[in-house]
């Protein structure tokens, strides 16, 4: 089965993914700062039982899964879901019994034990907040009738921290912006957002300096808005920064074509011939040459996933392709290597 | 890459300062850069996100100051005041779990669900700052009964029927009105031959003359 970022979504242009994340607490056991190492385990191997219990009606939502616990984990492996987003920092550093259920195509997990004692995620490539949560809201139904809920009239879903009261719905859409990043205009377009209750994130590196040019754009308020209209308001924030990217991206090409061109092309050369090479400079050549392949400076035979390349570039998800632990030289050298091969063959 | 001060270990921290409009930029470890920087950071909050406690905490921590503030304010007027509103800030504590407002503040997360009843006074307000309302629009657990559904489904056959006679009052929707007047006295005559009371039987005037003066 394909993983969901192995294929291209809609506006894939500027869009890569968009996520869901449904955080729920159950009146059964206090919240994390309170929970005891015996209640983390009791909880976790509560929530596994009940799920595999409700297996059918599960899978028949989101597809076949398989349980992973994370605090048996090494090192590698955690990190390796992190990178690949299947589950948080926060959960790979639990030092309590924490686990995930996550299905084959990566797109849905189930943390347990986080934040929050169970958070629901569903990821889909492309702009796609509305059926990734009708996805996640049939999960969390199948386990609202299983396990009774912390929910309050007036407050809505009660979550470990009072950021998330209320809907506990934190929705996100990864954009890939160079045009926007390299100028000063995407400043002022966080300032505009933040303004409507939305904020927009570097994901790689710190800040707004974020490495490779993509940011995560998502809601902030989870109390007194409903879920889709969040999501509407969210989505309709997406569509003008891509709009204003793509006009951006036009206005540098038209005035500038050849410095881009030459760029890409230098991008493209050193990847395909580089000996060694750090994640951050891998990350940034790639999103160079993924801005050459979106405004057709240059063209390959076959589609090609930028962010799957990415993703297996970083250090943890490397090391598990090499099949071996491996120190910071022997990652640069292996992840030259695996990029002179992967890039696509330009025609 | 390593520490551009200490040139030992590796540096974690990228560090931009601007000094007259000079930039100076730095790759520093963790060590150096709280030693030469205003730069704070215990070791766990590098590669974290923004400690939401922090940010939670100050919001909440002014609405604790200004509440105080307003106490000593009052001071010239009653002297007693202050110092009780002082008192239950510090003893305001979820009764279900044991955690303090105080260590609610210090860690941005709530010990359990009824932390929130607890805390209710002094968060409704916070809330409002954090999400601009303090009331949650949207789903519910599925088969989920509010309380005021509770309350209804618990009330007598006769009970409802009153609420909905006074609706239909208010909205003047008379025939309708007479319709549940009658049928709330149908109901009571039942009633009261179940209980072959001896109690003379009153009869339901109040409900009339409400209809006749609405």
């Amino acid at each position: 089965m394909p993983k969901w970022y192995e294929e291209q979504g809609n506006e894939s242009d500027v869009v890569i993914s968009s996520r869901i994340r449904l955080a729920r607490n159950f009146v059964k056991y206090p919240f994390s700062p309170k929970l005891s190492s015996e209640q983390a385990e009791l909880l976790c191997e509560e929530l596994h039982n009940r799920i595999d219990d409700n297996k059918a009606a599960l899978e028949e939502v989101m597809g076949k899964y398989y349980y992973y616990s994370v605090s048996k984990a090494n090192d590698i492996e955690k990190q390796a879901l992190v990178e690949r987003h299947i589950i948080s920092n926060k959960l790979a550093r639990k030092n309590q019994h924490a686990g995930v259920i996550m299905t084959e195509d990566e797109s849905v997990s189930l943390m347990l034990n986080e934040d929050d004692h169970i958070r629901i995620q569903v990821i889909q490539n492309g702009l796609n907040l509305l059926p990734a949560l009708e996805k996640a809201n049939a999960i969390d139904d199948i386990i609202s009738e299983f396990m009774q809920y912390a929910y309050d009239d007036k407050l809505g879903y009660l979550t470990s921290s009072p950021t998330n009261v209320g809907t506990g719905l934190r929705a996100s859409v990864m954009v890939y912006l160079p045009a926007l990043g390299s100028s000063d205009k995407l400043e002022k377009i966080i300032e505009e957002v933040n303004k409507y209750g939305v904020s927009i994130r570097g994901m790689y590196g710190e800040g707004n300096k974020s490495v490779a040019y993509i940011y995560q754009v998502s809601n902030m308020k989870t109390l007194g808005m409903s879920e889709v209209d969040t999501l509407e308001n969210l989505t309709t924030i997406v569509e003008q920064i891509i709009k204003q990217e793509r006009k951006r991206r036009e206005y540098l090409l038209d005035t500038n074509f050849d410095k881009y061109e030459d760029q890409v092309y230098r991008s493209y050369g050193v990847l395909r011939y580089a000996k060694q090479i750090t994640t951050a400079d891998a990350m940034t050549l790639l999103a160079q040459i993924k801005f050459g392949f979106d405004s057709k400076i240059i063209t390959s035979k076959e589609k090609t996933s930028f962010y799957k390349i990415m993703m297996a570039i970083q250090p943890a998800n490397l090391q598990k392709i090499l099949g071996k632990n491996a120190g910071t030289k022997e990652r640069e050298k292996a992840r030259a290597a695996f990029l002179n091969k992967n890039l696509p063959e330009l025609v | 890459m390593l520490c551009d001060r200490c040139k030992k270990r590796d540096a974690k921290i990228y560090y931009t300062e601007v000094v007259n409009g000079e930039m100076k930029e730095q790759h520093l470890c963790e060590e150096c850069a709280a030693e030469c920087t205003q730069f704070h950071m215990n070791s766990t909050f590098v590669n974290k996100d923004i400690s939401i406690g922090d940010i939670l905490s100050s919001i909440l921590g002014t609405y604790r100051g200004s509440t105080n503030q307003k106490a000593d304010q009052g001071k010239n007027g009653n002297t007693e005041e202050p110092t009780k509103e002082k008192k239950t800030d510090h003893t305001l504590r979820c009764e279900n779990c044991g955690m303090t407002y105080e260590q609610f503040l210090k860690e941005g997360k709530f010990g359990c669900h009824q932390c929130y009843h607890y805390f209710n006074k002094i968060l409704s307000r916070s809330l409002k700052s954090l999400h601009g309302a303090d009331a949650h629009v949207g789903k519910h657990p599925k088969g989920y009964v509010s309380d005021m559904k509770r309350i209804i489904n618990e009330l007598s056959e006769v009970e409802k029927m009153s609420i909905l006679l006074q609706e239909a009052i208010e909205k003047e929707e008379f025939e309708e009105a007479a319709r549940l007047r009658d049928a709330i006295r149908a109901l009571k005559e039942k009633e009261r031959e179940k209980q072959q009371d001896n109690t003379q039987p009153k009869k339901d005037e109040v409900n009339k003359e409400e209809i006749n003066n609405a």
